[in-house]
């Protein structure tokens, strides 16, 4: 389940057109929101500063239509998904295939060996992630990203908890078999 | 003797998303099936890979970029004084003259509304109804209450602030839902015609065969008493889905569902009339020879235009068909560089697309369609995971 990651004025206080609240606001959800835009992006930091400006500017202007901080979430995350497939498909044209930006590294900090492992099978991850189909890659990021159950996801796509249980049972089974030569990485086998 | 696999549950195992018995099952399941066990052990490893997945810190410029956004849009509210005094004085009347009214049906109606949200409705011809009771001029559609018109009677639904809806006669659609992330009407029977000018997916239609998804657009949906419907695009992208078959339908083109099955391939209004019967078959037959002779008489009567409906087929057909259809879509449009033969009869996903871009210069030029909407992203997913499961050899 999503964490309740704001205290319930906070929302109360944003509808009231309360500048501070809204930053808290941002600063809680920036770093998730704009993870989920740069896996979405193809590692595409600028379009996915683009997203999450969107994103947040939307969610400032239609927040009086709220009544408690369940819904907030759950229209935040399908703002979320919207945002990212509205860009992909915006992009498509202009965007080359394998025309990816390097991303700047993770923020885990580990020491220095394990640490570039680590960068090492998550620049992996990101690469088979953006491969995935969007109705594959989404579930994933959700679900790893924001640590939404399979409810909370499915309410964020606008379908039904045994599509997103089908979803992301056919992703990590793509995962698997894009990087099955990682399997006895030291990095999974911690 | 082994029950059912059990694979399709392995990620909500590890997730915990099963039920006490069901996650009872899948453990003795896959104690004693090995093909079980080994999809389990695919899925552990995608799982753990999923989990290296780092949150990224967002720049803190992207706050700065929105404060002098929001303080822009204040700005502009402020110093820009759009209306006179008249207009003001016209605008305020209007305002109390719709609390008046809004008041007076609230308590006129109340058992109607009882607290929940609604859509305004208003009647364009004869004597709609909601519920059982007719609506006189206007009328409100709230969450779970049917609009129903006769013979001789129309109306208009306003979806919130994101569309409208025009009803046709002898139609029947019900309120799901109406919220900010989500307005969906059900149109039980009848016909619809939707203008929306929202972001994508926020409006949609369930109908018996398919749940229509709206992209930013203009369309019609009409559901028959056995539950198939026709789609018609004439503005923007509209998306079909049921379960996991899903067809993506531009302007100017049309798209049948069925129960049971779901959306069809999408294809152009003005194709030869030979053509979309053809496609009936191939869409909806089950039987082989049926739907590879109807897949014969399509590539005949195709246009350049019909490789819209060409390029969908393509993962909806397999071995030697798919063969013929690739080569009738190239005699028209040859594959661009960098995209094979092979990688076309693989599905290769790349080069479906890369050849889908080069084929929508012949889709977009529909006389009601500006050029920009046919550069859409859209694809047909349904076949192409289906496919992908068995793809073709050469």
């Amino acid at each position: 389940m999503a964490e309740q990651l704001i205290e319930g004025g906070v929302i109360e206080a944003c509808q009231r057109g309360d500048r501070e609240a809204f930053r808290v606001l941002f600063e809680t959800y920036k770093d998730k929101v704009f993870s989920i835009a740069v896996y979405s992006s193809g590692g595409d930091r600028s379009i996915a500063e683009d997203v999450t400006q969107q994103i947040f500017l939307k969610l400032f202007t239609a927040i009086q239509q709220f009544r408690g901080e369940a819904e907030f979430t759950t229209w935040l995350y399908r703002l979320v998904v919207n945002a990212c497939l509205d860009e992909r498909r915006k992009r498509r044209r202009l965007l080359s295939w394998g025309d990816v930006l390097p991303m700047s590294g993770p923020i885990n900090k580990k020491p220095q060996e394990k640490s570039y492992a680590r960068m090492e099978v998550a620049e992996a991850v990101r690469v088979a992630i953006e491969e995935l189909k969007p109705k594959f890659r989404i579930p994933i990021l959700l679900k790893y990203i924001e640590g939404l159950s399979y409810e909370e996801i499915a309410k964020a796509m606008g379908c039904s908890k045994g599509t997103v249980a089908s979803r992301l049972n056919r992703g990590h089974g793509q995962l698997a078999k894009r990087l099955s030569h990682l399997r006895n990485h030291e990095v999974l086998n911690d | 003797m082994l029950s059912q696999h059990v694979s399709k549950n392995a990620a909500a195992y590890c997730h915990g998303e099963l039920s006490s018995e069901e996650s009872k099952q899948f453990a003795e399941h896959i104690m004693s099936c090995a093909t079980c066990r080994a999809e389990f052990e695919e899925i552990k490893l995608g799982i753990k890979l999923a989990e290296q997945l780092p949150e990224i810190q967002a720049p803190n410029h992207i706050w700065t970029n929105i404060e002098s956004r929001l303080k822009q849009d204040h700005a502009v509210t402020r110093s820009s004084p759009r209306f006179s005094r008249p207009t003001y004085a016209a605008i305020a009347a209007v305002l109390l003259l719709s609390i008046s009214m809004a008041v007076f049906w609230l308590y006129r109606d109340h058992t109607a509304l009882n607290g929940q949200p609604f859509w305004q409705v208003v009647n364009l011809t004869g004597s709609p109804t909601i519920g059982s009771s007719g609506i006189g001029t206007n009328g409100r559609l709230a969450v779970g209450q049917w609009l129903e018109t006769d013979g001789n009677s129309r109306a208009q639904i306003a979806v919130g602030s994101i569309g409208h809806v025009d009803i046709d006669p002898n139609t029947r659609v019900r309120l799901l839902e109406t919220q900010p992330t989500e307005h969906r009407l059900e149109l039980a029977e009848g016909k619809l015609s939707a203008r929306i000018w929202a972001p994508p997916r926020l409006f949609f239609v369930d109908t018996p065969s398919a749940v229509a998804a709206d992209l930013g657009c203009a369309y019609t949906l009409e559901v028959d008493k056995t539950g198939a419907s026709l789609l018609r695009v004439t503005s923007g992208w509209v998306e079909l889905q049921l379960k996991d078959r899903e067809s993506m339908v531009p302007a100017g083109a049309a798209c049948e569902t069925r129960p049971g099955i779901g959306p069809g391939t999408p294809y152009f209004e003005d194709c030869a009339g030979e053509f979309k019967s053809a496609l009936e078959k191939v869409d909806f037959e089950s039987d082989a020879q049926t739907r590879s002779q109807s897949l014969t008489l399509m590539l005949q009567q195709s246009r350049p235009r019909d490789t819209l409906t060409l390029w969908h087929l393509l993962a909806r057909v397999d071995g030697d068909d798919r063969v013929r259809v690739f080569e009738r879509i190239a005699s028209f449009v040859p594959p661009p560089q960098g995209v094979t033969r092979e990688g076309i009869l693989q599905l290769d996903r790349e080069m479906l697309d890369r050849w889908r871009l080069v084929l929508e210069s012949s889709w977009s030029n529909h006389t009601l369609l500006p050029k920009e909407v046919g550069k859409a992203y859209w694809q047909v997913k349904n076949g192409v995971d289906q496919r992908m499961k068995n793809p073709a050899t050469k």
